[in-house]
């Protein structure tokens, strides 16, 4: 107990560093007007910022704090448009919609975007305090683990984002591999071996994981707006009777959000599922928990819990989804696969040992987690009308923006045209890639896990000089594969069960 | 062209053929491990023409073709881009980002004299931020001696 109070105030130390707090104030900022943005969600928000956070030589906790600032941001920012267009600005915003416009329609916008942030702060909360209770414990028991249990573990991680996403497993599969390949090329640290690089000087240090998330991200997500040609919208906040939700409102949705935030964690913690799992699972739950016993149960139609639950789970989900990257090294999500590929910038590689040679990296982040928190919950209340009025930015002036702000990242990294010329390349094949059906998030942890992974491989088999074996020795192994083999069938088994039924 | 799963199982197939023809000379002058730098890229070159194959044989998920109008701004939008990537360090920063963002905003359905202020605005607004309140170096071009 006392161990867990040393490290908070560890942390709080770093957090509350004038410069620390500036960057989480801004990146908690900045992160809601991505949220707000449609198209634009916490992984697009944060490739963009990574290289230049790196160029600005920030140290890494300060990056760090900055990309989870804009990570959270985002999960708040989504909400706004969610409830007032029946937008969702982001990916995990969807289920907001189905309450939260009905409610703003009412002329209770205003009380729907102060309950909703209020529950997204207490799901962020709960996530934090999950962090600080289970993370050190996943990292102890982490240690045991060498190549051959790093290396199943890998193949659980990517057969659980693969699973999990569509409804062709084949493609995420495929996902995964052309991320891996990806991360093949260059020099071969142990043989010195070129791989792939054609003898070209800019390839022979592989591509830059930079690159590759920027011409996902930022490049082939213009290209697609530029298919839909969205234009302009302007909105106002319509005017109601109250600005915040009263205490009744408080207590009618309580157990809804604490519910909600609860299992949000525990579902961002696996990896593959992510918050907009956890805010559809957690909406879902709700729906039928209060539609059998309260009578004047609306979802649908306007219901706050309805409202409340779903914004609670996505973002004790986002927060819950550091865990696995913090205490394994294996990130679980799209988007904290790109913050490990932001660590590997500065050299360090997340895992059981971080937490103890870099506390101040670990519990800097998780204290600026519940400081960029409250900052949100301040900054959303009053401010909804400024981030309301972004969506005024017409996308003549937005695209170029953007694509000015990935152009300089890109550059910073090792001032090479060469690299602005393969981010085009490879957001053209992104983009058509993503056209036909291909989940990035595996691609992307592919790229991210691929050196690691096939480290892992060969460290673990040159133990038993190149016999297999190894890979289902030890009890760990043997249940990682057996949880592998799980993901894999059973989503289609429940479906075979539930269609039998 | 229409997209469908059966290109894309054509492009793995031939990902995984290149892969698998340029990783196969791959081979350490003297090694001290088992498994050499040549297996991995390999495996996975195998799985993907696994992943390839399946998808050739099945087929089907036509993807809705784009506008011709679409394809048309997409195809100027990549050339636009290159264009940018090329200029951005030989003309510098200023020129190539007004020039970039003058082209996108008109693609954008911007008024010429809309893009042209918000071009020259972000170029110069940008770098400011960038170069000299950020510290993010910047290329300067041919502007290089005014700034």
């Amino acid at each position: 107990m006392n161990g867990i109070f040393d490290q908070l105030s560890i942390g709080f130390g770093v957090a509350f560093t004038p410069l620390n707090l500036l960057v989480a104030a801004i990146g908690s900022f900045f992160g809601t007007i991505v949220g707000v943005l449609p198209g634009l969600g916490p992984i697009n928000g944060v490739a963009m910022l990574i290289p230049i956070a790196f160029a600005m030589n920030l140290p890494p906790e300060t990056s760090l704090i900055l990309l989870a600032a804009v990570y959270v941001g985002a999960e708040y920012g989504g909400r706004i448009t969610s409830i007032l267009l029946n937008v969702p600005g982001e990916a995990a915003a969807v289920m907001t919609t189905l309450d939260g416009y009905p409610l703003a329609r009412q002329g209770l916008a205003n009380v729907a975007l102060s309950i909703s942030a209020w529950s997204s702060f207490i799901g962020s909360l709960i996530g934090i305090i999950g962090i600080v209770f289970f993370a050190p414990v996943l990292a102890k028991w982490a240690l045991a683990f060498g190549p051959a249990e790093y290396f199943v573990l890998m193949v659980f991680a990517f057969c659980a984002l693969t699973s999990l996403l569509g409804d062709q497993p084949v493609k995420g599969v495929l996902a995964a591999m052309i991320g891996l390949a990806i991360s093949t090329v260059g020099v071969d640290a142990n043989s010195g071996v070129y791989r792939y690089t054609f003898d070209h000087p800019n390839l022979s240090d592989g591509i830059a994981f930079v690159v590759v998330v920027i011409g996902l991200f930022a490049v082939a997500e213009m290209l697609q707006m530029l298919e839909n040609r969205l234009t302009g919208v302007s909105i106002d906040v319509p005017p109601s009777v109250r600005k915040m939700f009263n205490f009744m409102e408080l207590k009618f949705t309580w157990w809804s959000t604490v519910r909600a935030s609860v299992m949000g964690f525990f579902i961002g913690v696996l990896p593959g599922a992510g918050a907009s799992v956890a805010s559809a699972v957690s909406y879902a739950y709700e729906k039928k928990h209060y539609e059998n016993k309260d009578p004047d149960a609306k979802f649908g139609r306007g219901d706050l819990r309805g409202l409340a639950a779903p914004e609670a789970a996505n973002n004790s989900a986002a927060t819950g989804s550091f865990i696995p990257m913090l205490t394994l090294g294996v990130p679980g999500s799209g988007t904290t696969a790109v913050m490990m590929g932001a660590l590997s910038l500065y050299n360090i590689t997340p895992g059981p040992v971080l937490f103890d040679q870099q506390p101040q990296l670990v519990w800097g982040l998780i204290a600026s987690l519940f400081v960029a928190n409250l900052m949100l919950l301040f900054m959303n209340i009053p401010m909804v009308r400024v981030f309301a009025s972004m969506l005024k930015i017409p996308p003549w002036l937005l695209v170029p923006g953007i694509l000015t702000i990935s152009f300089v990242g890109v550059f910073a990294l090792h001032t090479a045209t060469f690299d602005l010329g393969m981010v085009v390349a490879i957001g053209v094949i992104g983009y058509l890639l993503r056209k036909l059906g291909l989940p990035m998030p595996p691609l992307v942890l592919g790229v991210v896990l691929g050196e690691m992974m096939e480290q892992n491989l060969r460290r673990a088999l040159s133990i038993t000089n190149g016999e297999l074996g190894i890979l289902f020795q030890s009890p760990i192994s043997i249940g990682l594969w057996i949880a592998a083999a799980a993901v894999i069938v059973g989503p289609s088994l429940y479906k075979r069960f539930k269609a039998a039924k | 062209m229409a997209l469908d799963d059966r290109k894309l199982g054509v492009f793995a197939l031939a990902l995984a053929a290149f892969l698998a023809w340029y990783g196969h000379s791959l081979e350490a002058a003297f090694s001290y491990e088992p498994i050499g730098p040549r297996a991995f890229p390999l495996a996975i070159a195998s799985i993907i023409a696994l992943c390839g194959l399946i998808l050739t044989v099945k087929g089907g998920n036509r993807v809705e073709p784009n506008s011709q109008g679409a394809n048309v701004r997409i195809w100027l939008m990549i050339a636009i881009l290159s264009g940018y990537a090329v200029t951005f360090q030989l003309l510098g920063f200023i020129i190539s980002t007004a020039l970039m963002t003058l082209l996108v905003a008109r693609l954008f359905g911007g008024t010429w004299i809309k893009a042209l202020i918000g071009g020259v605005g972000m170029g110069i607004l940008f770098f400011v931020v960038f170069d000299y309140l950020l510290d993010v170096v910047l290329p300067v071009g041919v502007l290089g001696a005014f700034l």
